[in-house]
């Protein structure tokens, strides 16, 4: 940096919890999320907005955390896949998807997740189009998307029955019978 | 004749003995060990690792700026003094070799003479954080004298010779640009095309695939007090990139050690472009003595790792009227780009396969790869055989309208089944397990092929149906390119739970789970009891690397010998214990009891503590080692792999001829893979290989401008397949048994790419009338054709 800049101090709320922190003008908001605050379930896959694995709920809206430069979060609320459920718990889609045996390399599940969420959060019981409309931007190289659409309807009938968090050891317990 | 070594006597007897029999663990649907770790975001993935470290160095990669070129002088003294570089790293700081070459050792780390494409790294700069890396690589001044960049093979030889052309060679230290040949000579052709009623011949070109597995290339690097360095990094052959490493650095093996975290996809492509960026940052880290990071861009990953091999193909077909097939002969051109990577092992795969899977006894095929100044190409999954499979089963396709003869007819009269010999003169017996012809028979009655077939067909809309089939075959684990072994770690620990090590890895296809699900079967103890250890050189035997489907089958037996051994100790203390013989003793962990007698019980605990104090161990270690394979230069004849995945695949398409869109309606894949170990990761591995494959047939290729720049090297230019493209996709498998393979098990890794393609190009050539030789076969391209034959008026 040749040039002359200062360092910003952003206010932001990230899964309930607020946050002061120091970045530079251009410091992006993944990097704020992955390495300040430590929250590396957002990954990233391209930098540009194109595979969707950093997305965020920003505010109410999903953004790809990428293209966000930091300073524009101040004052925002944001949530992550790790402020989905309460501790020791997890939502409904995390639940879901594993039923659904779709679990391959995972890099790209938090963006799914936090897509779907957003999803259910609006339309609690979305057809097959609307899903695969809602997570369209979410590449996926090992092909898990079939088991994706199983994965969003079951977690929707889920959180239907009123079942939107599952205890994370009783999960683990009915993962590993006997 | 020497006896079987005895590892090779364990596998066979634990088939013969779990054959047709009902088992606990494998062959059940179960719910993978990362899973919980993975839905939570908690699974840590290489470039994951920065949260917990602190005082890093960033590395920057300054790459060529031409894809062809002489280097006369590199300046790096502006550079090095922009502010927060701690160095700026040029070739002759490599302490060690500076090389990275898999197979040969033809790809320097480091630019120092000559560029070859455009990905070539000239310098590394080192400096406080990644911005003030990537603006001082800026001010990197390099003089270069360009040479003529070539971005085709046909520039470089004659496909219907193979005779190189005269041009500026690309590997001037080299006496060719042709960097391997292998050859196949069976029968006499000439005898059987003078025989043959009808003759095809037609050339083929298939793409550039790029494997955007959605993790790109990351690597960090920790010195060691020692003076060793650790590298964490997302590779799929920690020991090849521990040698790598090593070599760099000048540094014996053991001082260097590497660490592989959950890997986001690698599909092939994290082979070794992983020992160049784990040199990067190895050597960073060497060199500043801090923690030093290379996370590669999405661009720099395009533009700098492996590819499918993009090839050109001539083949000829000759067949007697009633269809049965006298004679192929082929020339397969592979562009392996800049450097051969494992283009050598690439073009063996290919050749091998070349005839499909088929009663071939008479054929001249040749197969070489070829130097361009393209990105260069290695493996990815298949491995030459999605390129093979989509010139051979076209070339069934076509054969069969010549003949009139319905595809599945053709085919069926010609597949190979036990009692046949391959091409090269392997014989395949019932231990091989060939269940080529249930797989198409099933696969053609779940698609049912013959009404559609028939409904399909002589259509005049504009949107038009088609349907279409191929098979294929794919030879297991690495056959003659090495030595062929793997081996894991299998620890009961004094609680009784178990600590399971390999240094095979974990990159999204589940196969550790799946030897879990074996060892598990052996012991009598639940998979819950295990403990997968992140692969670690400094924990885990060398394995050998994790490729070519072989993980379940080599790491499969390698398995099944260490927990056959531990039951056979386990027995032995139980029987003493419970007083009945060990053969008696049955182990359904927590509870151990002697069959014949229930009421005689003890725990899993009680034995494993009554094994430690007794002496007897509770660690083993487990190796297997394939029998050696054999392949003739001259001829091609031998036994080049151990046994074969065989499988048939049946496409559906929608094609609008206006627009020239494709949509694949339904994909039905039936593989014979001996045994399903894993039935998720099993039709997981059928659907993921069927969306990638699409992708191959339809919509992929990475495209070079003439200067050798790369196009579309990112995910909005280089489309792959997303959830709307996926079409329904139905998973049948076959298990013949293998004998030698873990329960009978074979490799499904890759096999589940290579009939894709050809199936689906069958049934757009099926609903359009037109035979198509290229993919991807893109809207664009069906357009143009259809344009050109009038079958549209736009």
């Amino acid at each position: 940096m040749g040039e002359e800049y200062s360092d910003m101090t952003i206010k932001i709320n990230v899964n309930g919890k607020d946050y002061v922190v120091t970045v530079k003008p251009y410091e992006r908001l993944i990097d704020v999320l992955r390495y300040k605050l430590g929250l590396t379930s957002v990954k990233e896959g391209c930098g540009r907005g194109e595979c969707g694995a950093c997305v965020v709920i920003m505010d109410g809206k999903l953004v790809p955390s990428c293209l966000v430069p930091a300073y524009r979060a101040n004052g925002s609320k944001i949530i992550t896949v790790e402020g989905i459920a309460p501790e020791g718990k997890i939502h409904a889609i995390q639940k879901a998807l594993i039923d659904s045996l779709s679990i391959q390399c995972g890099f790209c599940f938090p963006g799914i997740i936090i897509a779907a969420k957003y999803l259910l959060d609006h339309n609690p019981n979305p057809s097959d189009e609307e899903i695969k409309e809602a997570l369209e931007g979410h590449l996926c190289r090992c092909g898990s998307y079939l088991r994706f659409i199983k994965a969003v309807k079951l977690a929707a009938k889920y959180i239907r029955e009123g079942k939107i968090y599952f205890d994370v050891k009783e999960v683990q317990s009915k993962i590993f019978p006997e | 004749m020497t006896s079987l070594p005895e590892y090779i006597r364990i596998v066979e007897e634990v088939f013969e003995k779990f054959k047709g029999k009902p088992l606990l663990y494998v062959g059940k649907h179960s719910v993978r060990w990362d899973a919980l770790a993975k839905v939570t975001g908690k699974a840590l993935f290489t470039a994951d690792y920065l949260k917990l470290l602190r005082n890093v160095v960033w590395v920057h990669s300054v790459r060529t700026k031409y894809a062809h070129a002489y280097i006369k002088k590199i300046d790096i003294s502006e550079a090095a003094r922009y502010p927060g570089v701690l160095r700026v790293i040029t070739a002759k700081d490599i302490p060690g070799i500076n090389d990275v070459g898999y197979v040969i050792p033809d790809q320097p780390l480091l630019a120092h003479k000559k560029v070859r494409y455009i990905g070539d790294i000239i310098a590394l700069v080192v400096a406080e954080d990644p911005y003030a890396a990537r603006e001082a690589g800026e001010k990197i001044y390099v003089d270069y004298e360009p040479l003529p960049v070539y971005t085709d093979v046909e520039q470089i030889v004659d496909v219907k010779t193979l005779k190189e052309k005269t041009h500026t060679r690309i590997h001037d230290e080299r006496d060719s640009d042709i960097v391997a040949h292998y050859k196949i000579r069976a029968g006499n052709v000439e005898k059987a095309m003078k025989e043959a009623d009808v003759i095809i011949e037609n050339k083929y070109r298939t793409p550039m695939q790029e494997h955007a597995y959605m993790e790109p290339e990351a690597a960090i690097a920790l010195p060691e007090p020692d003076g060793g360095i650790t590298v964490i990094a997302s590779t799929q052959c920690p020991f090849d990139a521990r040698k790598a490493i090593a070599r760099v650095l000048g540094l014996p093996q053991n001082m260097v050690r590497v660490i592989v975290p959950f890997i986001g996809g690698g599909f092939g492509g994290k082979e070794d472009v992983v020992n160049e960026v784990g040199a990067k940052a190895a050597l960073a880290a060497y060199l500043t003595r801090r923690p030093a990071v290379v996370v590669h861009t999405r661009e720099e990953s395009i533009i700098g790792h492996s590819k499918r091999h993009p090839a050109v193909m001539w083949y000829r077909h000759a067949a007697k009227k009633d269809g049965t097939l006298l004679a192929v002969e082929a020339n397969i051109v592979l562009d392996t780009g800049a450097y051969a990577s494992l283009g050598p092992f690439v073009a063996w795969r290919a050749i091998v396969h070349s005839t499909g899977p088929y009663r071939v006894y008479n054929a001249r095929v040749d197969s070489i790869a070829v130097y361009t100044n393209n990105v260069y190409s290695g493996a990815f999954r298949g491995f030459g055989n999605p390129q093979v499979h989509f010139a051979v089963e076209r070339q069934m396709d076509i054969l069969a309208e010549e003949l009139k003869m319905d595809p599945v007819e053709l085919r069926l009269k010609n597949i190979l089944r036990v009692g046949d010999r391959t091409v090269h003169g392997q014989l395949l017996t019932e231990q091989h397990g060939v269940g080529l012809e249930e797989a198409l028979k099933k696969a053609i009655e779940a698609a049912d092929w013959y009404n559609k077939r028939k409904m399909y067909s002589n259509q005049t809309g504009l949107i038009r149906k088609g349907i279409g089939v191929a098979l294929l075959w794919h030879g297991n684990s690495i056959g003659v390119e090495g030595a062929d072994y793997s081996s894991v770690s299998i620890i009961i620990n004094r609680d009784g739970t178990i600590t399971f090590r390999t240094g095979l890895t974990e990159m999204g296809q589940g196969s550790l789970w799946g030897l879990v699900l074996m060892a598990a079967e052996i012991l009598g103890v639940p998979p819950s009891y295990f403990k997968i250890e992140q692969p670690d050189t400094a924990s885990a035997p060398d394995s050998g690397p994790t490729v070519a489907s072989r993980s379940t089958v080599m790491g499969g037996n390698a398995t099944i010998v260490a927990a056959y051994k531990l039951r056979k100790r386990l027995n032995e203390v139980a029987a003493r214990m419970l007083e009945c013989s060990p053969d008696d003793i049955e182990i359904k962990a927590p509870e151990v009891y002697c069959r014949s007698d229930p009421d005689k019980k003890t725990t899993w605990n009680d034995v494993v503590e009554q094994a430690f104090w007794l002496g007897v161990p509770l660690q083993e270690y487990g190796y297997y080692r394939a029998p050696p394979a054999r392949w003739d230069e001259e001829t091609g004849q031998g036994e080049p792999y151990i046994t074969y995945t065989f499988g048939a695949v049946v496409a559906e398409v929608t094609v609008d001829l206006e627009t020239g869109q494709i949509i694949v309606d339904r994909l039905v894949t039936a593989y014979d893979i001996g045994k399903v170990i894993n039935p998720v990761g099993a039709e997981l591995h059928a659907e993921g290989g069927a969306i990638q494959g699409m992708g191959y047939a339809i919509m992929e290729e990475i495209i070079h401008d003439k200067n050798g720049h790369v196009k579309n090297a990112n995910l909005s230019t280089y489309y792959i397949p997303t959830i709307k493209d996926t079409p329904e996709i139905i998973p049948i498998f076959v298990e013949s048994g293998y004998k030698r393979g873990p329960f009978g098990a074979k490799g499904l890794g890759e096999p589940s790419v290579n009939g894709i393609a050809p199936a689906i190009v069958n049934a757009i050539s099926h609903a359009v009338g037109i035979q198509f030789r290229e993919i991807p076969l893109t809207p664009h391209r069906i357009y143009l054709e259809a344009k050109k034959r009038g079958l549209i008026r736009l």
